[in-house]
């Protein structure tokens, strides 16, 4: 009976085995200082992880469908000195700059999905591309200015970053409303189902009549429309931006997604591990400040402990902490 | 006869032929800047530095941005040199990795000037002259400017601070740190400095790590952030968290935004450092030493403190 119970207490952690690791940590960072567990540190974190983890959900689709998306970062800048920038021009104002941002950055992501989509080009190469080409459009927009609000106390805009609904911050509320729909989304429709089987066997969906260029097209849809998301909370909580704010930050978002789970061969992950994976990045990065870490070593110890994780959940697949093909 | 009296001999009698030349043509100085248009400071620089030699009319500019890339400028400064520019002035990607091309540059005879950020100290012997801001002295007197403040509240001597530095590696960020540390415990030896992380010059990042201090200890009586894009991003924190009141920040390379804050009471102090001066300093600095002039190796501009107190002398910053 115990037996039984532990077997499948036994298949649950094999199953699940990234959570296992973001629980272990969550438990070592409270002991090594309890004000990591503050009910206020948590939100705090959860806060500011939140303009990486709607990022996020957009590239799992993106990593599932087979495929990659490294201009999110610059994409990211774009969108935040757009949407500042039309706030301030008075014919728009936040009511119009909003939709006029969401507009112009699914217009980026609409040339990605053509380009990976129906043109078949390769996404490596043409998202490393449009990485530079959009961060030049960005710079040119601006002129190289940052851009900021003037008048602060006479808008509203700064809801989406700093205001919160319930007691709870609403860039963790868009955050957690993102995910429940794109889970579903990607969990529960015949539109999920298609991603996996691109991602999974690009040939053999074609063959089965999948109109593969439209589901990759799509893909950088919800990845180009969940980075104009992450812009406006970004813009709104600094309430200003630089052209280089989202730098750096592709390469985040992809160990994020890929902590979680999904394979970078395609066909595999979820929306929930993702989830989990934005959490554990946010929280090692929260943590090992609290630690009061000198910030060199917190650049090794962070990518230590993301390798850890990796091995941790491949050893509770495997059953064995160690390939037994070498 | 001394290797350097040769040299200074070599360099005089080059430096009286192109003055001579000066005289009657106008002269060409080349530059290749660092990354125009990554930020405000570097753009209007450059706007300020093609606008003061159009100004002079016997002064020819042949302006370059590396974009941020150590290998792009060293070919700059080669074509550069194949152009035969009678002087360079230099804003380095990278303080070490320039070196062999400006090696090249002095061996060319073509003397270069530095600009806004120096090259590492084996690099000197190249170099005529380093124009631009005194990042120690800066970092000085923000220590003065936060415990003038201290004093000022009665707290000197029990206030606890906090630092957020920029990009870890960063000369700019290496030195305003020393300088602030150095002469923090000069002028008030009982104030407390608990932690430093950097904010990589980018207000996303210094908010969060404020957030972690602003949960981590209960008592912070003054933030000094190595520019104001951080220090306001520091301010957001604490505004969220209700603790601004009791915070004095102080910053460095007073932004727009800062000058903003400081207008509105809540962000107390900065340096003030203007990228038109530092371009004019650049441009004059190269003519100076085409004249011959006898042009220090350190040539600083001065860069003063600014407050809430005395701001109204200063223009608001354009970046």
């Amino acid at each position: 009976m115990a037996d039984t119970a532990m077997k499948s207490l036994g298949g649950v952690l094999a199953r699940q085995g990234i959570l296992v690791a973001f629980i272990l940590f969550m438990v070592g960072f409270t002991l090594w200082n309890p004000r990591f567990i503050d009910i206020d540190n948590v939100f705090g974190v959860v806060r500011s992880s939140a303009i990486l983890g709607v990022m996020a959900l957009g590239v799992t689709f993106v990593v599932i469908g087979g495929n990659l998306d490294l201009s999110v970062g610059s994409m990211l800048s774009f969108s935040a000195i757009v949407v500042l920038d039309l706030h301030e021009n008075p014919a728009f104002g936040p009511a119009l700059a909003i939709p006029a941002m969401f507009a112009m950055t699914l217009c980026l992501g609409a040339i990605n999905g053509f380009l990976i989509g129906y043109l078949r080009l390769n996404s490596l190469i043409v998202t490393l591309g449009m990485l530079s080409a959009i961060h030049g459009l960005t710079l040119t927009y601006s002129g190289g200015q940052n851009m900021d609000i003037a008048n602060q106390n006479d808008t509203w805009f700064d809801v989406f970053g700093r205001g919160s609904a319930l007691g709870i911050p609403i860039p963790v509320l868009i955050f957690a409303l993102l995910a429940a729909i794109l889970g579903i989304l990607l969990a529960k429709t015949p539109f999920g189902r298609r991603v996996y089987a691109v991602g999974g066997n690009d040939t053999a969906a074609t063959f089965s009549g999948i109109p593969r260029a439209r589901v990759v097209f799509m893909t950088y849809m919800i990845s180009a429309f969940c980075v104009a998301t992450a812009g406006l909370i970004q813009a709104s909580r600094t309430m200003g931006a630089q052209n280089t704010v989202g730098q750096g930050m592709e390469l985040e978002v992809l160990a994020a997604v890929i902590l979680g789970g999904a394979s970078l061969l395609g066909g595999s992950g979820t929306i929930f591990k993702t989830v989990i994976g934005v959490l554990i990045l946010g929280f090692i990065q929260n943590g090992l400040l609290l630690a009061g870490l000198e910030f060199y070593v917190q650049f090794v110890v962070t990518w230590i402990i993301i390798i850890l994780a990796v091995w941790l959940d491949i050893a509770t697949k495997r059953g064995k902490l160690w390939s037994p093909i070498a | 006869m001394t290797y350097s009296t040769k040299l200074s001999l070599a360099c005089t009698t080059a430096l009286i032929a192109l003055g001579g030349a000066a005289a009657a043509q106008s002269v060409t100085i080349g530059i290749t800047q660092n990354n125009v248009g990554v930020d405000s400071y570097q753009t209007t620089y450059e706007q300020a530095f093609i606008a003061a030699a159009e100004q002079n009319p016997d002064v020819e500019v042949v302006v370059l941005d590396a974009g941020g890339d150590v290998a792009r400028q060293i070919a700059q400064i080669q074509d550069l040199i194949q152009q035969e520019v009678d002087a360079m002035i230099i804003w380095p990607t990278n303080g070490q990795a320039v070196i062999p091309a400006v090696r090249e540059a002095y061996q060319a005879g073509i003397p270069v000037i530095i600009t806004n950020s120096n090259i590492a100290e084996d690099g000197f012997e190249f170099v005529r002259s380093f124009s631009g801001p005194d990042n120690i002295t800066q970092g000085a007197r923000s220590a003065e400017i936060m415990c003038e403040r201290f004093t000022e509240m009665g707290i000197q001597d029990e206030a606890r601070i906090v630092q957020i530095t920029g990009q870890p590696g960063y000369t700019t960020a290496i030195e305003r740190a020393e300088g602030f540390e150095q002469r923090l415990p000069e002028v008030c030896p009982n104030v407390t400095l608990v932690e430093s992380q950097p904010g990589n010059w980018n207000r996303e990042d210094s908010q969060r790590v404020m957030e972690a201090f602003l949960v981590q200890y209960d008592d912070i009586d003054g933030v000094y952030s190595g520019d104001d894009n951080m220090g306001v991003g520091a301010l957001n924190a604490a505004l969220a968290a209700g603790r601004a009141d009791e915070i004095v920040f102080v910053g460095a390379t007073n932004f727009a935004v800062g000058y903003d804050a400081m207008e509105r009471g809540e962000y107390w102090g900065s340096i003030y450092q203007s990228p038109v001066d530092d371009a004019e300093a650049a441009l004059q600095t190269a003519l100076d030493v085409l004249a011959g002039e006898d042009v220090p190796f350190f040539n600083y501009f001065d860069t003063p403190k600014i407050t809430q107190d005395n701001m109204s002398e200063f223009d608001r910053p354009v970046f």
